[in-house]
């Protein structure tokens, strides 16, 4: 008895498989990233729900949060979004100025790295979060595997934070992005990872800076010397 | 009225969680006996030495009426889950009034399906039958018959075929009625009831004629305690709290059910280990983020406080206490399906049951001009306002400010920094006096500035008298 061939019209609807040359069609529509380029380049035209986003960055504080800022403000006015484990102390007026409601901020700060992989799949697991933030610097593939499984089927935005190191090893992650530096204050934005064609060339994002970067080079920059106390006046 | 009567016919040997096979033992003959012993084919009133004989690995007991009676009080308290009408008829049975309450669960066939699943779940093994009078319904329930009469008519023939031995442990008057050739109460029923009263007394007729639902049959009902508060003796010292959880399920059903029936719920409650000798108790607060009544939640918190809990020696009694119930309403699902705080307490209890209650929580902004005090810990979900207009702020700042090295005037991290703004003066907390451990931070007279490293980090750096320092990450 023969089986039923699906048409390939109909498997190609489906978000795990695409052609060679096209982004895959995602499930649902992605999460827009407040950056219009970002977004060209992302299957779904945003953020992805319900998978796993890794973030691999070489240093901290290159923009790798005010990437995320746009995203993270507009889930905040309707959702809980749930921070697992941050190397630092989060800043809450830095947070509110951001546009974030503080009231729908949860921090989770787990020792152990097997209690922070804990933490993140039960969040995200419950569904009950709209974006989860976690920084798991020892986690495996296995935990990731995890946390993917644990993320498919719902609408979560899930970002998980890694060394640069990890970039050379296996990860179910579908999407992977490594953060850098970039020219001009800008970050430079590789994806390592997507689900469609490889991404060749580097994207240079302006993330939001807390000053503009004057055109000079750095020598001319004079340090102020001590001076007598006067009224402080933020620049 | 409706009357669903439990019988618990091996409460005797499951209210000490033995090993199997085993037996309890009343004066040298065998009172109760659990499945295996059964199976063996010991039976009530045997002998001990006969028992033995049948099955030499029995463990034996010793009756303990005292147990038994906590034991079916506590089985009182759970069963609030399901009706506050309850009566306890011991040795031990319960008569729960169930007209009120079969809607609420969806018809007889559910809510006996309800019960059985609990019983079985708290190791509780159970016959249950139902009846528009109480006698009837124990009566039915002794003999084992699981049935359900919904009628007064239907009650003649229901009870025709039960054994006489249902009406009482009188053993004269079993031999009497045995002589008359009287096996079944189908045969009692059918005797004159003034002959009955003349050889027996009024008590034989009276029971009939309540049973039959000719007379009213007032039940005293179970008073639900004001404080909760039972513990369970366990039969050997324990040393692992994975064996203790089998015993807490049973107490944490019984506050479910007590809860239940005064529609309350509590917000913490205490568990309490006491141990042999003179080893001070154990106490481990089980707090909840809201006020609940649902047993799977406190048995959650529960499983996870007792996996982390190190036992200071082997634990002798299991006790559950809950001080102040407070007033619980049910719930009314909201109309657009928001997720609100309530909601996702399940959530917060088990992260919190497992990391710490401090490490789960919310920000608020603190209106102070220093950074490291501006933020604060709080509950989860509480608006707040407040906090002072400011400059740039890093998103995250380290715990403590790291000192930098100055080359040349310039403070270095991998190279010199590049200073792009600045300098920002923050001079606050002349109220403090400094001391470094707690929260005040002391007087403070900064200048800040946004500095770039060379790979291309932002970070906020300051300098005071003691020089240069690296305070916060703009991620």
């Amino acid at each position: 008895m023969a089986l039923p061939v699906p048409l390939l019209a109909d498997v190609l609807l489906r978000p795990d498989v695409w052609r060679g040359d096209s982004l895959a069609r995602e499930s649902g529509e992605g999460a827009p990233s407040g950056f219009p380029e970002l977004d060209a380049e992302l299957p779904g035209g945003g953020w992805p729900r319900g998978a796993l986003t890794e973030l691999l960055c070489a240093q901290q504080g290159i923009g790798e949060l005010s990437l995320l800022r746009p995203a993270l403000a507009s889930a905040s006015q309707e959702g809980w979004l749930g921070f697992v484990s941050p190397p630092y102390a989060l800043h809450a007026p830095a947070w509110a100025s951001a546009g974030i409601a503080l009231d729908r901020l949860w921090l989770v700060r787990a020792e152990a790295a097997r209690d922070a992989a804990w933490s993140s799949e039960q969040m995200i697991a419950s569904g009950a979060l709209s974006v989860v933030l976690a920084w798991l610097p020892k986690a495996d593939a296995y935990s990731l595997r995890r946390l993917q499984l644990a993320a498919e089927g719902q609408r979560t935005l899930v970002f998980v934070f890694r060394p640069l190191a990890c970039a050379g090893t296996a990860s179910p992650a579908p999407l992977r992005l490594k953060l850098e530096a970039g020219a001009d204050a800008r970050l430079a934005v590789q994806l390592l990872k997507r689900r469609g064609p490889p991404c060749t060339r580097v994207l240079s994002l302006p993330v939001l800076r807390p000053v503009a970067v004057p055109r000079l080079p750095a020598q001319t920059n004079p340090v102020p010397r001590a001076r007598s106390p006067r009224l402080a006046r933020s620049t | 009225m409706l009357w669903l009567a439990l019988h618990f016919p091996r409460l005797a040997v499951e209210t000490h969680l033995p090993q199997a096979p085993c037996v309890v033992v009343d004066k040298d003959r065998v009172h109760a006996l659990d499945v295996v012993a059964e199976a063996a084919g010991i039976v009530p009133g045997m002998r001990l030495s006969a028992a033995l004989g049948l099955a030499p690995t029995l463990s034996v007991l010793a009756r303990d009426p005292e147990r038994e009676r906590m034991a079916l009080h506590a089985l009182a308290c759970w069963s609030g889950n399901f009706t506050p009408h309850v009566s306890v008829l011991a040795p031990a049975a319960l008569l729960l009034e169930i007209s009120g309450c079969l809607r609420l669960f969806g018809g007889l066939s559910s809510l006996h399906a309800r019960i059985q699943e609990g019983c079985a779940r708290l190791g509780w093994s159970l016959q249950a039958a139902m009846a528009p009078t109480p006698l009837a319904a124990y009566w039915l329930a002794l003999a084992g018959e699981t049935v359900r009469v919904s009628d007064k008519e239907e009650l003649p023939r229901a009870l025709a075929r039960l054994p006489v031995e249902v009406l009482g442990p009188d053993a004269n008057a079993m031999r009497r009625l045995a002589s008359f050739g009287v096996r079944h109460v189908g045969d009692l029923l059918g005797l004159p009831r003034d002959g009955l009263a003349h050889r027996f007394g009024p008590q034989l007729p009276l029971a009939l004629a309540r049973a039959l639902g000719e007379m009213p049959d007032p039940q005293p009902w179970f008073v639900f305690p004001e404080r909760f508060a039972q513990r369970i003796e366990l039969m050997a010292p324990v040393a692992s709290t994975q064996a203790l959880l089998f015993v807490a399920k049973r107490l944490v059903g019984a506050l479910a059910g007590w809860l239940a029936a005064r529609v309350a719920g509590v917000g913490a409650c205490e568990l309490v280990l006491e141990h042999a000798d003179d080893i001070p108790a154990t106490h481990v607060v089980l707090g909840m983020a809201g006020v609940t009544r649902h047993a799977d939640r406190i048995e959650r918190v529960l499983r996870e406080r007792l996996e982390r809990l190190q036992l200071a020696a082997p634990v002798e009694y299991v006790g559950l206490r809950a001080e102040a119930p407070e007033a619980l309403p049910g719930a009314t699902d909201s109309l657009f399906g928001e997720v609100a705080v309530d909601a996702l307490a399940p959530l917060i209890e088990r992260l919190r049951a497992r990391l710490g209650e401090d490490r789960v929580g919310g920000l608020a902004v603190v209106a102070d001009h220093r950074p490291e005090c501006a933020t604060a810990l709080q509950a989860l979900g509480r608006k707040t306002t407040g906090g002072l207009g400011q400059g740039a702020r890093p998103l995250c700042l380290l715990g403590k400010p790291v000192s930098l090295p100055e080359i040349d005037g310039r403070p270095c991290r991998d190279g010199p920094l590049q200073l792009l703004a600045g300098p920002e003066r923050i001079e606050s907390g002349w109220w403090d006096s400094g001391e470094e451990q707690g929260k005040a931070r002391g007087d403070v007279r900064r200048d800040y500035f946004v500095a770039l490293t060379r790979r291309g980090e932002w970070l906020w750096i300051f300098r005071d008298q003691g020089g240069w320092f690296w305070q916060g990450v703009f991620a």
